[in-house]
């Protein structure tokens, strides 16, 4: 009876478990197999044989049979042992039961914080493994370690295997942390006394994992999966200021350096820009700096980490640590800069706002989220309008007062104004200079330091109006209000009652100035600035794998105040939250420290990646044995001639469809531009041999790959739409190397280059006179104001023989060589093209066909591809854009390769109503009158 | 069997590329003297010479157009022209219509293909030619090319068939596995009325080289017996010793009948079977 229940019970074998142990009895039968198959000879082959005649008389010689090979013998085996294991039901668990079989219930515990997504489906695995492995009668109990608003799982309810691993599967990691403390307590409550626990983790401390750890313990023998914390990384913190962001990214494991590149994106998950950042060995933190202009930084919106899915590794970013972009409308140079009031107001927004000057006209332009005007009186009528228009858009307009404003104002103004100024202290005045009054709470500058040694000594004042109360945000000490505001549209027009230096007061030598100054600045796109009020409505909140969603019903409201001190969790999950100043948002790892728990309880089982994976091995023996068995059918019909022979052809295609799958994982790009043989050719000999492009080796390496990656690209185009079939692009030196076997030689102007030495002017030149084309692209194309960066290029040209230049014309061939194309877009879109100017006399130019083409577009930027024909860079206009620079790169060499042949299609109606002409009226063709075009035309 | 036309342009192929036939001078006339190779006047069509008339001469072979040129009188001599009867026999056996291999042409195909070849020829010359055994009279001309096509190609199950009445030229197609006595006792009396022929001896490279190995069931096609051999590449020697035994017993056979053995195999080229057929038939008259 007991042999019996010993028997069909799970037997293990080291690390293999059999669910059905009785099956491996049949392998005793394998010698028999063996025995027997060894004595059978295989079958004969059948083979027709017209002149066995001859042999009739020979007598059957006694001869030992054939024997079946001894590999099929071996495979024949193999089949069957593979089937009989597998018929055993073997599961492969290093972790296993343990040698004790205790029968109470299972507790397994699951860490789901934030910092479980990236290993979520190791843990996971794990966990199904450790239910799996309890076996089938066993109550299985779950304890997920992050607070829920409504808990998932409570410890108390009991399932059966089955149920577990049905809950496990829909388990999510939440976005917030663990808080283990509150799982023990729940554990606690529920009274629960199981026999073992297992515990997959993701490893990282919160500080209540001792006290959680020992109390698990306590309860009962406890194995515990850590999913390693690989690269475990998060953004910690971010930090801004006027020309970018930084943010900080944390690891745990230290050992090894590691590279990683953060993105910033937009509100609808566009990638703005990358950044990289690498850790060094045995530093747990780095930073990710982002350089970017301040009208794309107004659009990032979250950070996240490239490859890594998870809440912890996403970092959202609300308008408060925005930096804003403000407007100082400026007055000329001062003589005296120290005396100048915008010199105050420059060195106190300098830190945390990005800086625009110019006149009033322009800054409004621009977009700002603010303009400061010091002591204007009246704004010009000509820019009130759209002044008018950029407050009601949302602008915060900050004026400072003055004498001119004193003198004279008008309607841009929170309130009436008397006027005139008054003057505090000194010899005719009766009261003292005055200092600020403590800011009210309703101020937007509330919870500011007040400056007591920051006296007023003049301002302008209010007219007494009833809501003059409700529009001041700072006051003196004798209640005279020193800033007030107004909202207009959804704007906000600030006025400060001095002037913005130091003439009338000594506020702006005080750190509270600046404070203020922000705070006003805040008010701009409309949202004030004022942190303590209101409540705030998730948004739109995080999921544990770091997607943006609308908010649960369990997330609830959040008051302003709450923000400093909130830790996310179920009930404030990390998110954007919306309120009356604007969004805020929470971050799931702001600020955290992350460690790995170190310290386990003793007498803890503790499992590795290995040991954690249950593998069945059931359907893979079968499916093994099934294969074998097909494969000892197959030997056996070859071996007895019944196989029908594949015709020799097949035969020969064989190798080669074999060869086809080994090459196929190379990128069939690569193949189409490979050429093959050439690996015995020299340079000069395989481009004469196969055509292609080649482009200027540069000190720049970085360039220089950017550059080839860019001809790849565009000669990959040329494959797939045209005939010509460039193979890929040569690296040229153009001291050394034969420049005369290239159609088209491309040069990216690297930053700061030296110039081109003399040897290689001179060879581009002579490789011009012979009629190559030479394309010079400065990738400058991206600052506005510089006119093409041609004046570098002089610099760096000198000696070239450059023809005239001119912008390509009109209906010039390059606008019709393959493509009907309109600009030359790389890059950057509307850049102009410059070329030969057509028709000069006494040059030596094939045909009046261009042959030098200088541009800023950072054309092979657009072209370039990967070695799995991704697009490497993005591209101003999106997708269309780079379908256009492709087409600009096919009529380009179009152009170099065929002249200017396309351009006689451009006389074609001229020369039909030419010829018109001539039927009716026997008038020859004048070729002289032919209309003379830019390029190529007979002039 | 494979089709007939490509058979048959494939023997005009053959035929075409192998020079005519040429008899010798001294050849035996009675059972075949072509039309070119008698050189001395008898019987036929072509001018062979004028010679003075003698007076045991008709009156009326003197040629008047040729005396009134002199005071002579001559007499216009043709050239013997006495067709020679060719008899061909292409082996029934379903081992005969057998190969070993794609790509090659069974053995009774390439024999048909040879016979063929050698029949254009001959009736190029003028020559009768004729199956064995067909019932028709052998003829000459186009049309006796078409028939001994399809003579050759008619399955003639039976024995082995009588002689002819007429003294002929005969080539009997094979592969002969039969012992030599079995041979002797069917060809003999054929080689009674038929004093000249060719045994054409065709086999496979199969059964040649005998290159089976390991287990395999031999069967004779046509035969219902078969026999396993345990370890075929065992008795390969004695099998090739066999073999080069039944060739050496097939050229006795030949020499005490006073004809020739050819032998072929289907992997050669066909032509050089075709030009050593050809060969053995000009060889006769030689000794004689």
């Amino acid at each position: 009876m007991s042999l019996l229940a010993q028997v069909t019970s799970p037997l293990s074998l080291g690390p293999v478990v059999f669910g059905a142990p009785l099956a491996l009895a049949a392998l005793i039968a394998l010698p028999v197999i063996w025995f027997v198959l060894r004595a059978t000879p295989p079958a004969p082959r059948n083979q027709d044989l017209p002149s066995l005649r001859l042999l009739d008389d020979l007598k059957p010689r006694e001869e030992t049979p054939d024997r079946t090979p001894w590999w099929v013998l071996l495979l024949r085996l193999l089949a069957a042992a593979a089937a009989i294991i597998g018929l055993a039901q073997p599961v492969y668990g290093p972790a296993g039961p343990p040698e004790t079989q205790p029968s109470g219930p299972l507790l397994v515990v699951v860490d789901d914080g934030w910092a479980a997504a990236p290993r979520w489906s190791d843990i996971l695995a794990a966990a199904e493994a450790a239910v799996d492995a309890s076996g089938r009668d066993r109550a299985v109990h779950l304890l997920l370690t992050a607070p829920r608003a409504r808990p998932l799982t409570d410890p108390a309810r009991r399932r059966s295997q089955q149920e577990a691993e049905r809950a496990l599967d829909t388990l999510e990691p939440a976005s917030w942390a663990t808080d283990r403390a509150d799982a023990l307590e729940r554990l606690e409550a529920s009274g629960l006394q199981p026999s073992r626990i297992f515990y997959a983790s993701h490893g990282l401390t919160d500080g209540t994992d001792g006290a959680f750890l020992e109390g698990l313990a306590a309860l009962a023998p406890l194995d515990v999966y850590v999913a390693p914390p690989r690269a475990t990384l998060a953004i910690t913190s971010l930090s801004s200021d006027g020309s970018g962001v930084s943010v900080t990214l944390s690891r745990v494991n230290r050992e090894d350096p590691l590279d990683v590149a953060a993105s910033a994106h937009t509100v609808d998950g566009a990638a703005l820009a990358t950044a990289q950042a690498s850790f060094e060995a045995g530093s747990t933190e780095t930073t990710a700096r982002f350089d970017l202009p301040g009208g794309a930084l107004s659009r990032v919106s979250r950070f996240s980490v490239a490859g890594m899915q998870g809440a912890g590794t996403t970092w959202l970013w609300d308008s408060a640590d925005r930096t804003r972009r403000v407007g100082i409308v400026s007055t000329g140079a001062a003589a005296q800069p120290l005396l100048s009031d915008i010199h105050y107001v420059r060195r106190a927004l300098e830190p945390f706002a990005t800086l625009l000057e110019g006149d009033l006209a322009d800054l409004i332009q621009q977009r700002p989220d603010a303009i400061i005007l010091t002591d204007v009186g009246t704004v010009p009528a000509t820019e009130m309008e759209p002044l008018v228009e950029w407050i009601e858009q949302g602008g915060a307009l900050i004026r400072f007062a003055g004498p001119r404003l004193a003198a004279q104002d008008d309607e841009l103004l929170p309130v009436p104004l008397r006027r005139t100024s008054r003057a505090l202290g000194g010899a005719l005045a009766w009261d003292d200079p005055q200092a600020l009054a403590p800011f009210s709470d309703t101020s937007p500058f509330a919870g500011l330091a007040v400056p007591d040694d920051a006296l007023v000594r003049q301002q302008v004042l209010a007219q007494p109006a009833a809501d003059l109360q409700a529009r001041t945000w700072a006051r003196l000490q004798d209640g005279s209000p020193i800033v007030t505001a107004n909202g207009r549209g959804r704007g906000m027009v600030v006025l400060f009652h001095v002037t913005a230096g130091p003439d009338w007061s000594d506020l702006p030598f005080s750190a509270t100035y600046a404070q203020m100054l922000r705070r006003a600045i805040a008010a701009g796109r409309g949202e004030v600035a004022d942190d303590g009020e209101g409540s705030f409505v998730p948004q739109l909140v995080l999921d544990g794998y770091g997607r943006l969603q609308s908010p649960g019903s369990t997330a609830e409201p959040l008051q302003a105040a709450e923000f400093a001190t909130i830790q996310p969790g179920p009930i404030h999950p990390p998110g954007f939250y919306r309120g009356p100043s604007g969004t805020r948002a929470i971050n799931a790892a702001a600020g955290a420290r992350l460690a790995p728990i170190s310290a386990w309880p003793a007498g803890t089982r503790l499992l590795g990646d290995a040991e954690a994976r249950r593998l069945d091995l059931t359907g893979l023996l079968l499916t093994g044995a099934l294969i074998l068995i097909a494969l000892d059918l197959l030997i056996a019909l070859i071996l007895s001639g019944r196989m029908p022979r594949l015709p020799r052809k097949a035969m020969a295609a064989l190798p080669l469809l074999l060869a086809l799958a080994v090459a196929l994982p190379h990128p069939a790009e690569a193949q189409m531009l490979s050429a093959r043989g050439e690996e015995a050719l020299t340079k000069a000999e395989a481009a004469a041999i196969n055509m292609r492009l080649g482009y200027i080796q540069t000190p720049d390496a970085e360039l220089n790959r950017r550059t080839e990656a860019g001809l790849v690209g565009l000669s990959r185009i040329l494959w797939l739409r045209s005939s010509v079939e460039p193979v890929r692009p040569h690296a040229l030196d153009p001291e050394r190397d034969a420049l005369e076997l290239y159609p088209l030689i491309y040069y990216s102007v690297p930053e700061n280059a030296a110039p081109l030495s003399e040897p290689a002017i001179a060879a581009l030149n002579r490789y011009m006179l012979g009629g190559g084309a030479l394309m010079i692209d400065t990738r400058s194309g991206s600052t506005p104001g510089d006119s093409q960066g041609l004046e570098s290029l002089s610099g760096l040209l000198t000696g070239l023989d450059a023809p005239p230049l001119a912008p390509v014309p009109d209906e010039h061939v390059l606008t019709r060589s393959f493509y009907l194309i309109s600009d030359f877009p790389g890059r950057y879109s509307r850049r102009p093209l410059w070329i030969e100017t057509a028709g000069e006399e006494g040059r030596v130019s094939g045909d009046g066909v261009s042959r030098l083409f200088i541009g800023d577009a950072d054309w092979v930027g657009a072209w370039a591809i990967d070695e799995n024909a991704r697009s490497m860079f993005s591209v101003d206009g999106g997708d269309d854009q780079r379908e256009m620079a492709y087409r600009f790169g096919v009529n380009l060499v179009m152009y170099v390769l065929t002249g200017n042949y396309k351009s006689d299609q451009v006389h074609i109606p001229a020369l039909l109503e030419r010829l018109g002409e001539d039927e009716e009226g026997g008038e020859d063709i004048d070729i002289d009158s032919l209309p003379t075009l830019q390029d190529g035309g007979p002039n | 069997m494979t089709d007939l036309a490509a058979l048959r342009s494939e023997a005009e192929i053959i035929a075409s590329s192998l020079p005519p036939l040429t008899f010798k001078s001294t050849a035996s006339e009675a059972p075949h003297v072509g039309s070119a190779g008698r050189r001395k006047a008898g019987t036929g069509e072509h001018f062979w010479q004028y010679r003075r008339y003698a007076k045991e001469d008709d009156a009326h072979r003197v040629d008047w157009r040729r005396s009134a040129q002199g005071d002579d009188l001559y007499v216009r001599e043709t050239e013997l022209e006495t067709a020679r009867t060719a008899l061909f026999w292409c082996d029934p056996h379903q081992g005969f219509d057998w190969r070993g291999g794609e790509g090659r042409r069974t053995k009774a195909d390439e024999a048909r293909v040879l016979m063929l070849a050698l029949g254009i020829l001959l009736s190029r010359e003028g020559d009768r030619i004729g199956v064995l055994g067909s019932g028709r009279t052998p003829g000459f001309g186009k049309r006796a090319i078409d028939r001994l096509l399809e003579d050759l190609a008619t399955d003639q199950s039976g024995d082995f068939p009588p002689p002819p009445r007429a003294s002929a030229f005969a080539v009997v197609a094979s592969d002969f596995y039969d012992p030599a006595e079995t041979w002797e006792k069917r060809l003999a009396p054929l080689a009674e009325t038929c004093r000249e022929g060719v045994l054409l001896a065709i086999a496979d490279p199969v059964e040649v080289e005998f290159p089976f190995q390991g287990r395999v069931r031999l069967r004779r096609p046509g035969e219902a017996i078969a026999r396993i051999f345990g370890r075929a590449q065992s008795i390969r020697e004695a099998y090739r010793e066999k073999f080069k035994a039944n060739r050496e017993a097939l050229d006795g056979l030949a020499k005490r009948l006073g004809w020739r053995l050819v032998e072929h195999e289907t992997s050669a080229v066909s032509l050089a079977g075709a030009a050593a057929l050809k060969k053995a038939l000009e060889s006769f008259g030689g000794k004689a």
